[in-house]
């Protein structure tokens, strides 16, 4: 955010384009966040496995949206880490949920690769991937 | 919860998205106007969330209160930070940030609402 603009210095990846990535890393993390502790608190016992699962992606979000936000060379790193678990994540989930519906029970942010969404928890790990090599 | 006044905020948040969109798709940075836009909105969500506290204080219907209080002030919660955060940027993706801002305020206003009628689990 607050990185001058010199030659060998990668560009911020939280201003033009990034500033917009941050806001919609932030909606997701606000959102992920917001359900996954009511879930948890409520009715964790209902579907453990889908409520962890809703609080790890809300973490994966959060530690998206603030590194990006940063930008300096520890977040450019830490943002990669987080955004490439996120691509796994939903990968992974929206496959699993797809092939045996029954392991989570209940919806979480990756199921069915974000269809819940308008798929853009699908969309969004390969545009964040792309901004931080565009930057870099 | 008030139905007239959810809607209220729903048309306007979507009318100053309009503009927000349109103006962030003429390559325009926030102008003051769309600050004062932004002032509105957080004025009557302020009614809203007061409003909002009060109808529960006065009920003694079964609903997740602690629940619907958070999604009242993530509401008013909301134009500030896309304010705050569009500051400075120099292209128009400051305002495509707060054109973002007003236009989850409808998702947020429904998700109050369905956590008043208490049809969420």
């Amino acid at each position: 955010m607050t990185e001058g603009g010199t030659r060998h210095t990668p560009a911020p990846t939280g201003q033009g384009f990034g500033r917009f990535l941050v806001a919609i890393y932030g909606i997701f993390a606000l959102a992920a966040t917001s359900r996954s502790a009511v879930q948890l608190a409520t009715e964790f016992d209902k579907a453990p496995l889908a409520y962890l699962l809703s609080a790890f992606a809300a973490v994966v979000y959060i530690v998206a949206t603030v590194s990006l936000a940063r930008g300096d060379a520890t977040s450019r790193r830490l943002a990669t880490v987080a955004i490439s678990i996120e691509l796994v994540g939903v990968l992974i989930v929206g496959a699993l949920s797809v092939l045996s519906p029954g392991v989570f029970q209940h919806p979480t942010v990756w199921t069915g690769f974000g269809s819940g969404y308008g798929f853009v928890p699908l969309v969004l790990p390969f545009v964040g991937l792309w901004w931080l090599r565009h930057t870099r | 919860m008030t139905g007239t006044y959810a809607t209220l905020i729903t048309v306007v948040a979507l009318l100053f998205a309009a503009w927000a969109l349109i103006s962030a798709a003429s390559n325009r940075r926030p102008t003051l106007l769309l600050f004062g836009a932004g002032v509105l909105l957080e004025a009557l969500l302020l009614g809203f969330a007061v409003g909002g506290i009060v109808q529960m204080a006065g009920s003694d219907r079964q609903f997740a209160r602690a629940e619907f209080v958070g999604y009242l002030l993530g509401c008013l919660a909301i134009p500030p930070l896309a304010f705050y955060w569009a500051r400075g940027e120099r292209s128009r993706s400051g305002t495509l940030v707060i054109a973002l801002g007003f236009l989850i305020m409808p998702v947020m206003v429904l998700r109050v609402q369905q956590v008043w009628a208490g049809s969420v689990g």
